[in-house]
């Protein structure tokens, strides 16, 4: 800043001299050969005279346009003077601003932010592997767990609770309730209530810490005209419902927390839910409780009937048949899709 | 894979029509025939639209983002409460329909879902088999149970709150809707 001052300072000089020299051509006719000691005078006047003598002739032509000068530079610091307390105004508002902690913390996110940039340039190029995606037999999509309630993406898994579970406060820290369900969901002198990114909102008893009630939310706590949740980049529709959703330029179905969403590919907001799914429904296992009610699509009825063999239920988009004496479901004998 | 799949399904249905077919009894010749009568042409969305009872439910599932599902392929079975049980409840539909309470709309509407087609008869015959008691799976991740007081269809929901099947069955091209007198899972 003073190498600033300094430079400016000397730009000024230079750029007075010529004006100055017009002056001193000017200054001849009006006879100001008196008129310098008086200026000499009011700057010192010991500099002049050494000059005159050491200097001969160069000195004496020189004379009243250093004269004019030190006019100049009289004029100068007096402007300097006068202009002093709006400077140190200007120097304090600067300071302040200087330990202000949000624009320093500005100045170092835009540190960092040049910073990742660099790391992220030096980064190998990224590759997708698409084998990845080359197809899958069990239930849930390569990078999905498999839990109860369907398939998660990794991290999503592990953070299951269920109700009766102390709640371990630690996993949801820098976690809020949605906020569009916050209305609803406060806290009250007996309960209270955490969500993580598992998709559920838990109820924990105040005084006991353990989890009396889960609320389930579609998509992770995203409903629709909200962005789609991190972690659904790779299209996962489950096999049956394939051929009815399929991504196109106009929107991207996904599959998260029992339900297939429709996403508008320029936005990534989820427009619309197109099918909701039970889940738990798997060959080889018995028939969950809740499906005691013969439930198939009228076509399928026909060709799918109760019998004293087998029973046929529907469910997620398969039909699925059930041995009618030990309830293990056999077999899916019809994708509906 | 899926031809083996396809082969063992030709195989049991087969099977099943050779030696079941007396077997089958009474257990679903009523429904295919009185579907095979009706060949509903409005989904279960257009029904819903078209029933002067049910517009504050047409409009929470309109809210609930829910009108694909209801307008597509897939088959539900829709437990729906008229506007006198929407009436009933703290806040009348009004307050369901809310912003802030879109997070338990959702909760409330997927529990009155259940997947697939289950008609009047399914009910009644589901019942019967359990000797007074069935149970439906929602795709809200509840349980429904099923009881008669009468000659009504009583649902029970999780925490207990009744509500009566009230009026004929509707079929629609992708599942049926059955009336109810109130609203489940608002206990």
């Amino acid at each position: 800043m003073r190498n600033l001052i300094l430079l400016a300072g000397t730009a000024a000089l230079a750029l007075a001299a010529p004006a100055a020299a017009d002056k001193g051509g000017g200054g001849h006719g009006g006879g100001g050969g008196h008129g310098q000691g008086g200026g000499g005078h009011g700057e010192g006047g010991g500099k002049p005279a050494k000059m005159e003598h050491g200097r001969g002739r160069q000195a004496e032509a020189a004379r009243p346009a250093q004269a004019e000068r030190h006019a100049f530079q009289a004029e100068r610091r007096a402007f300097r003077a006068e202009r002093q307390p709006e400077r140190d105004v200007r120097r304090a508002v600067r300071d302040e601003r200087r330990n202000d902690v949000f624009v320093r913390r500005a100045g170092e996110e835009r540190r960092d932010f040049r910073r990742i940039g660099r790391d992220v340039q030096r980064l190998p190029d990224y590759r997708p592997d698409k084998r990845r995606f080359s197809g899958f037999d069990g239930a849930c999509p390569p990078g999905l767990a498999k839990k109860h309630n369907g398939c998660l993406p990794p991290g999503q898994a592990r953070k299951l609770f269920a109700r009766g579970e102390r709640i371990e406060q630690d996993r949801f820290e820098g976690y809020r309730v949605p906020a569009a369900y916050r209305g609803f969901y406060q806290d009250t002198p007996d309960y209270y209530y955490n969500y993580d990114d598992s998709g559920y909102i838990y109820r924990a008893d105040r005084g006991s810490d353990l989890i009396s009630a889960i609320i389930p939310l579609f998509g992770g706590g995203f409903g629709i005209g909200q962005a789609l949740p991190a972690g659904y980049d790779a299209y996962n529709l489950p096999v049956q419902y394939r051929d009815d959703y399929y991504d196109t330029d106009d929107s991207l179905y996904r599959y998260g927390d029992n339900a297939i969403y429709r996403v508008d590919p320029r936005s990534n907001m989820i427009e619309g839910i197109v099918a909701l799914l039970g889940g738990g429904l798997n060959v080889g296992q018995p028939l969950p409780d809740g499906y005691d009610a013969y439930n198939l699509p009228m076509d399928y009825r026909d060709e799918y009937q109760d019998g004293d063999d087998y029973n046929y239920r529907y469910a997620d988009g398969n039909i699925y048949q059930v041995d009618a004496k030990t309830q293990i479901i056999q077999a899916i004998v019809k994708m509906l899709a | 894979m899926k031809y083996a799949l396809f082969a063992a399904a030709l195989l049991l249905a087969a099977c099943h029509q050779g030696g079941g077919g007396d077997g089958a009894d009474s257990n679903s010749a009523a429904p295919s025939a009185a579907a095979k009568g009706e060949q509903p042409r409005t989904n279960l969305l257009q029904a819903l639209n078209g029933s002067d009872d049910h517009k504050s439910l047409a409009a929470a599932i309109k809210a609930a983002g829910l009108t694909e599902t209801f307008s597509g392929a897939q088959p539900y079975t829709l437990f729906a409460p008229g506007e006198a049980a929407f009436a009933k409840l703290p806040g009348g539909a009004a307050g369901l329909l809310a912003p802030a309470s879109k997070g338990r709309l959702v909760a409330l509407l997927t529990g009155h879902i259940v997947p697939g087609v289950v008609t009047d008869a399914d009910l009644g015959r589901a019942i019967d088999r359990g000797k007074g008691k069935a149970q439906l799976a929602t795709v809200g991740g509840s349980t429904l149970s099923l009881s008669r007081d009468g000659d009504a269809v009583v649902v029970t929901d999780s925490a207990g709150g009744q509500a009566r099947v009230a009026g004929p069955e509707k079929l629609a091209s992708n599942g049926v809707v059955h009336s109810i007198d109130g609203v489940l899972g608002s206990k």
